[in-house]
């Protein structure tokens, strides 16, 4: 008997969680199978149902996607180098703090950690000032040591939790079997991180992968930006084509919906695995 | 193989000294076991052995050779650790042939080496599992199986045997015993059971706040304890303790327990109305007639344990334990009479604790 209250409960507030959260998904679906006559006719379901809009995005036929295939193959790169370069330096600073107990390590730890007061947006002038005085302005570099600048204190504070539980006996039988630091590093301890290492790796990406504001303000070209702040083009004509628009957001999606379903089970593990002492 | 030295070491966490000027020597092929409660520094110097831990004042030398400043790596020793501390995501091939891997060792001679000590153990059935599919015991001999392939001059154990359930403590214990009379490598064994250091060592140094209070081979600890802390910690049950005055009169010596309760000595360098503290194994002490000069008390607990019994006795004011071989036909709540053999007893000054010679 309890066990169906605590059910019900559970499903009262499931539910509405679910279509809250499906709702606008639905709705961008609904959108990118309209026909551009169907979009805002209101129905829940178009009468005529139509992959045109696919068509024409994947084309590149109308010219807010004259550079499609560039600027998402732009969002693709620009994150991928996020999510290693994030990694290597979260990697190594979270071994030398946890594992090697740098003197000094602590302290950088929560340095990191105290960048994160300030939000993102506050810092999007700084920044955009900061690379202008390197020349980086309209480089595709600006937005990746950005984001990286950004992935990183999170992703140094994870990695170290992590590390932390690793025994450390490990380390010290490693030492008594003769190996180095970068030994220790490369055969014992990115091995047994690795899940940790495929969670937070993602993370990053996916920061990147979804970030508008550092990108729209650091890359101008129509062949440098990203697909997230094409997307936001749409909106500067009056008769902008909601369908398409949609229907590119639908395509922007997947990619990401892909990566967090392959490694569903690493980013569950490898996320709280420093979240609570054991 | 080789000797290992240890000379005035010291050393300190912070301004805390927890090891305070330890100096032995272990001879070259010998069974070492340091013993003693947890805090006592016995890891410590294990861990400073092992090149772990810093050394805060003296020398360690290996063969001869001092390794303050050389790195765990070129100290050419092999650590058991209590956790065992295999590699888990290495099968037990590769966490034993480890080390050889990193000394850069050809192939086959590390397979070579991997099969003897695999032969040695038993283990090769399970040389293509991961550690967690293997039982403790079988880790724990991976864990041996991984410094045996190393073949270095010293082996250290730190209390290997800790998380092994009973029986399978006993197992290990003989095991570990046998593969050094096999291989005769110098041995540093740290463990906390008197029991493990008592059937392994050949010499046992007993440990206590940062102090070696002996070292001895483990019957002589037991027969001729240095001061009261081994005697106490020596032994299982533990060695009974009484404590009163000394008195030497014409009849023979004897101690004054509170409550007058008499206890025969043989005589000692121990002055008239000294107090002093008397030890007694329970194995020393043996049921008379309730009669005449023996010490007179009261049953409290029988075990009977099959090949043997215990008693706990309340005599005085004190409580003692009688170890007897046999089932004696006693109940709670008899009284009895107790003697013992005043050459088996044991006198220590009671403000000191050392012992008072015969």
């Amino acid at each position: 008997m309890k066990n169906v209250v605590t059910e019900a409960k559970l499903l009262l507030i499931g539910i509405p969680v679910a279509i809250w959260t499906l709702l606008p998904i639905y709705n961008l679906f609904v959108f990118s199978i309209s026909s551009k006559d169907e979009v805002f006719a209101g129905r829940i379901w178009p009468e005529h149902p139509t992959l045109r809009n696919f068509e024409t995005v994947l084309r590149e036929q109308h010219h807010f996607l004259g550079h499609f295939w560039r600027q998402l193959g732009n969002s693709l790169l620009i994150a991928i180098a996020v999510g290693v370069i994030t990694l290597l330096i979260a990697t190594t600073a979270a071994f030398s703090i946890s594992r090697l107990k740098t003197r000094g390590g602590r302290t950088v730890l929560n340095l990191a950690l105290f960048t994160y007061f300030i939000p993102a947006a506050f810092l999007a002038v700084p920044m955009y000032k900061a690379m202008g005085v390197y020349g980086l302005l309209d480089n595709q570099w600006a937005l990746i040591l950005a984001m990286i600048t950004i992935a990183s204190p999170y992703a140094i504070w994870v990695l170290k939790q992590a590390s932390d539980k690793l025994p450390f006996e490990l380390d010290e039988a490693a030492r008594i079997d003769g190996a180095s630091p970068l030994q220790l590093f490369v055969l014992v301890y990115l091995p047994l991180m690795a899940p940790s290492l495929v969670a937070v790796g993602i993370y990053a990406l996916l920061l990147a992968w979804n970030e508008y504001l550092y990108a729209f303000l650091l890359l101008s070209k129509p062949e440098d930006i990203t697909l997230a702040v094409a997307l936001g083009q749409f909106l500067s004509a009056d008769d902008s084509p909601w369908e398409l628009l949609m229907t590119t957001g639908l395509l922007y999606a997947l990619p990401p919906a892909a990566i967090y379903y392959v490694f569903k089970r690493y980013m569950q593990t490898g996320l709280t695995a420093g979240a609570v002492k054991s | 193989m080789a000797s290992v030295s240890f000379e005035n070491i010291e050393k300190s966490f912070g301004s805390t000294k927890i090891i305070h000027g330890i100096s032995f020597d272990i001879a070259d092929g010998e069974f070492m076991v340091l013993v003693g409660p947890s805090g006592c520094g016995k890891s410590t110097l294990l861990r400073m052995l092992a090149g772990l831990e810093e050394i805060s004042g003296g020398t360690i030398s290996i063969d001869g050779r001092p390794v303050n400043d050389l790195d765990s790596k070129d100290r050419d020793i092999a650590m058991v650790f209590q956790s065992y501390a295999l590699y888990p995501h290495m099968t037990v091939r590769d966490n034993m042939g480890f080390s050889l891997k990193l000394r850069k060792a050809q192939p086959n001679v590390i397979t070579e080496r991997v099969a003897k000590a695999s032969g040695i153990l038993n283990l090769d059935p399970y040389l293509d599992r991961y550690p967690r599919e293997l039982s403790g015991g079988q880790r724990q001999r991976v864990a041996m199986g991984r410094a045996i392939v190393r073949d270095p001059k010293v082996f250290l154990f730190d209390e290997p045997l800790s998380n092994l359930d009973a029986k399978l403590r006993v197992q290990m214990r003989a095991e570990i015993k046998a593969l050094h009379h096999r291989l005769k490598t110098t041995t540093v064994y740290v463990t906390h059971d008197q029991i493990e250091a008592m059937t392994m060592a050949d010499r046992i140094a007993v440990m206590h706040d940062g102090r070696v209070e002996q070292i001895g081979a483990p019957l002589d600890l037991y027969d001729r304890p240095d001061n009261l802390f081994v005697a106490q910690f020596i032994g299982s049950p533990a060695m009974n303790i009484v404590n009163g005055t000394m008195r030497n009169s014409a009849g023979g010596a004897f101690v004054e327990a509170a409550g007058g309760m008499r206890w025969p000595v043989s005589p000692r360098n121990a002055v008239e109305g000294q107090p002093v503290t008397l030890g007694v194994r329970p194995e020393h002490l043996t049921l008379a007639a309730a009669a005449g000069d023996s010490v007179l008390g009261e049953i409290i607990v029988v075990e009977p344990m099959g090949a043997e019994t215990e008693l706990l006795i309340k005599a005085g004011e004190s409580q003692v334990v009688l170890m007897t071989s046999g089932r004696p036909n006693v109940q709670p709540g008899e009284r009895v009479g107790l003697s013992l053999d005043p050459g088996a007893v044991h006198l220590f000054d009671q403000k000191s604790g050392q012992r008072l010679a015969a």
